[in-house]
């Protein structure tokens, strides 16, 4: 059987994931509250769980006509679709510039301009649905943009990185940090060419990287080492993936986390159906660590011991 | 909830075995409408060649076992027709006061079925009925000719055997012995020799059996080309025979090797060739026959609708047979449509195909169904060609959404109408482009576009194929005719399919795509295991 290998290094599939993590652990009626990143802020809130500050939403096409005026004292901001995923219809505004006349444009993170007219077709086009999961007319959120912290500065280029982890019943699973390549447009995204490296649980170094399906060493736009990178606040990282848990009570969940220089590691996001490209970036399957979980995990545990017990068997 | 799937499983696989089991050998319904296939247009022409003659007869066919007759026509102006019909055979002849000038001619449909003896007892007969006597009528042969067969009768016979086993032997021994040459035609020849024409072997055959005072006579045929065999223009008679046992005539080739068999291909025009043998004389007239395959593959739909209704039972209701026609033409179509669907799980589930969406296929397919095949591709290129101007043309308009789409929906019947004035529906075989598509493909045509923008070409471009080849595959279905008609016949085997989703969408092992997207991980972690 061509699975063999596949099997016994504890590989997840896309069909096992569905069946037996997200389906059985996963309520549906808590998809919400992940899914739509307005519901997800408010409940962060709730829970004291730091996250971007969204600075406002936009719900009606014609709250697009004040679009200058909320902006124009701005620094930058990202717009984002509430219900959007892997990144997609997300526009990082590094900075907002003004001409002589007033008229106001945007510098994208990537360096482009966008005018005016641009950013309200891009957000339009996240109100009729373009970008959300379902297809459904969406939310845009205007969000405060994340600065890098500064130990990523020779690890990325054109965007921030974030720090994946996957929580399984409250335990930290596996972890990777995603690192934007000039192939990724500057995003954080493992499809599009951005490098993906797995991190040791114990403590939170990173071990091994790719691209796609292909190991890499070097960063291929700054050329830096990416074996050995030491993720900054690692404990807190994974304490706040672990209080996830309790905040949206899924049982199969990407965490995405962002590290700043200032507030240290914040919630970018959740994720109901993380992917499984993580294990590619890690070099091992998640199935063995899932079980171990599942059959040793024990309940009750605040998200600090979880975490705990988690480093001390991955 | 672990013992809920086998029962559900266990469910979905019973009803329909149980439901089938029960209409085929309960109610004695067919499971399938019978096939009406090897129906022949028959043709004879004939015209005396003495131009002095005022008649002319030439055997027909004649409707008994495996063998139905319609649609007869007699053609021949101011003639009087006359049609014989002796026990087995008939022959049609004309009359006319005036010397014949003109040919005359015969059709008929003609269905044949073959006829075969399965098993052939034992057979002691020493007393015949009367009509059965001129069937043992000894030849009369030449003092070489007698001798010949002496020969051969010692030879083949050991004294003792009953008629069967006699009609056997000599069966073996024409069929093997002797091999067909249409130059050798007299018995002494066919037995020095071993070699002889059919007429000379059935001639051979009928004399060894009436000398053993086994009934046997010579049948005049047609053999009739196969389904695969190029079609023939004229058809030449050619020679059978049949022999008398355990109280009926059993069919023997010794041509082609059949005994107790005649198959569907074998057209009999005569069943005692000696009778008639002097009247069809080459000499004698001019005869041209045709005989051409008329339906092919087609299932007697009105027959088994007629069949269920009489049932009277439980499934004459649920049968599909007794809606409307209309009705009954869609349901042929959409029944197959869970089969696509299935195809579909097989490839996104287990293979990991990827798709636009989970019904583009399936739409896709039945755009196919609805045009062709090759239409449907070309349709959907220039569809593609539409994604790839709303991609680099409109997304600079920043226009909003809706009247993007509504665009992109205006400029798919600007394709319809294209497609309508250069006439390349017509060159592609369609027969014509319903609504159906434009709703469907704008939407398609959306979704394209912005994966295109997401995703990349690279991507964008192998979930296109991979819409594409499930839509072909599923389309490939339909070709299947014997599946539209085992559906509608039978469409509680939808249970079946269901059955099998169940199993699919409980499958939690690997894609084979899997297989491929971490096969460098493996690698690589095998590598570092033994560095």
């Amino acid at each position: 059987m061509i699975f063999r290998e596949l099997r016994e290094f504890g590989i997840l599939g896309i069909n096992n994931r569905i069946g037996r993590y997200i389906l059985r652990h996963n309520k549906r009626s808590n998809y919400p509250l992940v899914d739509d990143k307005v519901k997800t802020a408010t409940r962060a809130d709730a829970w004291g769980v730091p996250m971007p500050e969204n600075y406002f939403v936009i719900t009606n096409f014609g709250d697009l006509k004040k679009l200058p005026q909320l902006v124009t004292n701005m620094q930058s901001f990202v717009i984002k679709p509430a219900n959007g995923s892997q990144g997609n219809g997300i526009v990082v505004v590094s900075e907002v510039l003004k001409d002589e006349k007033g008229w106001i444009s945007f510098r994208r993170s990537s360096g482009k301009i966008m005018n005016m007219e641009e950013v309200r077709h891009h957000i339009s086009g996240i109100l009729s649905g373009m970008y959300s999961l379902s297809g459904l007319p969406d939310t845009a959120i205007i969000q405060q943009k994340i600065d890098m912290h500064p130990v990523f500065n020779d690890y990325c280029f054109g965007g921030i990185p974030d720090v994946r982890v996957i929580v399984h019943a409250g335990f930290p699973v596996m972890s990777m940090v995603r690192l934007p390549t000039r192939d990724s447009d500057g995003k954080a995204n493992l499809h599009q060419g951005a490098i993906g490296a797995g991190i040791n649980l114990k403590d939170g170094t990173t071990h091994n990287a790719v691209i796609k399906n292909h190991v890499v060493e070097k960063h291929p736009d700054t050329g830096h080492l990416l074996n050995g990178l030491v993720i900054p606040h690692w404990q807190e990282v994974l304490e706040l993936a672990a209080r996830c848990y309790d905040m949206v009570e899924l049982g199969y969940l990407g965490v995405d986390i962002v590290l700043t220089p200032d507030q240290g590691p914040i919630l970018l996001e959740l994720n109901a159906r993380p992917g499984l490209a993580i294990q590619i970036a890690n070099q091992a399957g998640l199935v063995p660590r899932l079980e171990k979980i599942a059959q040793e995990g024990p309940q009750g545990l605040t998200a600090k011991e979880r975490v705990a017990l988690s480093q001390s068997w991955f | 909830m672990k013992r809920l799937t086998p029962w559900i499983v266990g469910l979905l696989f019973l009803i329909p075995t149980g439901l089938l089991v029960y209409k085929s050998q309960v109610l004695n319904l067919s499971l399938l409408p019978q096939k009406v296939d090897d129906v022949w247009n028959f043709y004879i022409s004939v015209k005396p060649k003495d131009a002095a003659a005022t008649s002319v007869a030439f055997p027909i066919p004649r409707a008994g076992d495996g063998l139905k007759i319609s649609e007869e026509r007699i053609r021949g102006k101011g003639f009087d027709t006359l049609i014989d019909r002796n026990s087995d055979s008939a022959m049609l002849t004309w009359l006319s006061k005036e010397p014949m000038t003109k040919r005359v001619s015969y059709t008929a449909r003609i269905d044949i079925t073959p006829v075969i003896v399965r098993k052939i007892d034992k057979d002691y007969t020493s007393v015949y009925p009367r009509q059965i006597k001129k069937y043992l009528k000894q030849p009369v042969l030449t003092p070489e000719e007698e001798t010949a067969i002496k020969l051969l009768e010692g030879a083949i016979f050991e004294g003792g055997e009953d008629k069967s086993l006699i009609a056997r032997k000599a069966f073996y021994y024409v069929h093997e012995e002797i091999q067909r040459n249409v130059k050798f035609r007299t018995i002494v020849d066919a037995l020095s020799s071993g070699k002889g024409s059919p007429l000379i072997k059935a001639r051979l055959y009928a004399y060894l059996l009436r000398r053993k005072q086994v009934p046997a006579r010579i049948v005049a045929m047609l053999r009739l080309p196969l389904i695969t065999d190029s079609p023939v223009e004229k058809h030449q008679l050619t020679y059978a025979s049949e022999v008398f046992l355990n109280n009926r005539w059993i069919a023997v080739d010794t041509n082609r090797g059949h005994f107790g068999e005649r198959p569907d291909r074998y057209l009999v025009m005569h069943h005692h060739y000696e009778e008639v043998e002097k009247t069809i004389a080459k000499s004698k007239v001019a005869y041209t026959i045709r005989a051409d395959r008329a339906v092919m593959n087609k299932f007697n739909k009105e027959e088994y609708r007629k069949d269920v209704l009489r049932k009277g039972s439980f499934f004459s209701f649920i049968s599909l047979y007794r809606l409307p026609l209309p009705v009954q033409n869609i349901f042929n179509m959409i029944l197959l449509i869970p089969l696509g669907a299935l195809v579909l799980c097989v490839a996104r589930n287990l293979v990991g195909i990827p798709t636009f969406g989970m019904f583009t296929p399936i739409l896709l397919t039945m755009f196919f169904r609805e045009t062709s095949l090759s239409f449907g591709l070309f349709f959907f290129l220039s569809v593609v060609a539409i994604g790839c101007i709303e991609r680099y043309v409109l997304d600079k308009l920043y226009l909003l959404a809706v009247p993007r789409m509504s665009i992109i929906l205006t400029l798919v019947i600007v394709l319809l109408m294209v497609i309508a004035f250069t006439g390349l529906a017509e060159f592609f075989g369609a027969s014509h482009i319903g609504y159906f598509p434009i709703v469907i493909v704008t939407a398609f045509i959306e979704r394209f576009s912005i994966m295109m923008t997401e995703d990349g070409m690279v991507n964008t471009m192998k979930t296109l194929l991979g819409t594409l080849v499930i839509s072909i595959l599923s389309y490939s279905l339909y070709s299947i005719s014997m599946l539209e008609i085992v559906m509608f016949t039978n469409p509680e085997m939808l249970f079946y399919v269901m059955g099998l989703l169940v199993l699919i969408g409980k499958y939690k092992g690997y894609r084979l795509s899997e297989f491929i997207r971490f096969r460098d991980l493996i690698a690589q972690v095998k590598k570092k295991g033994t560095a």
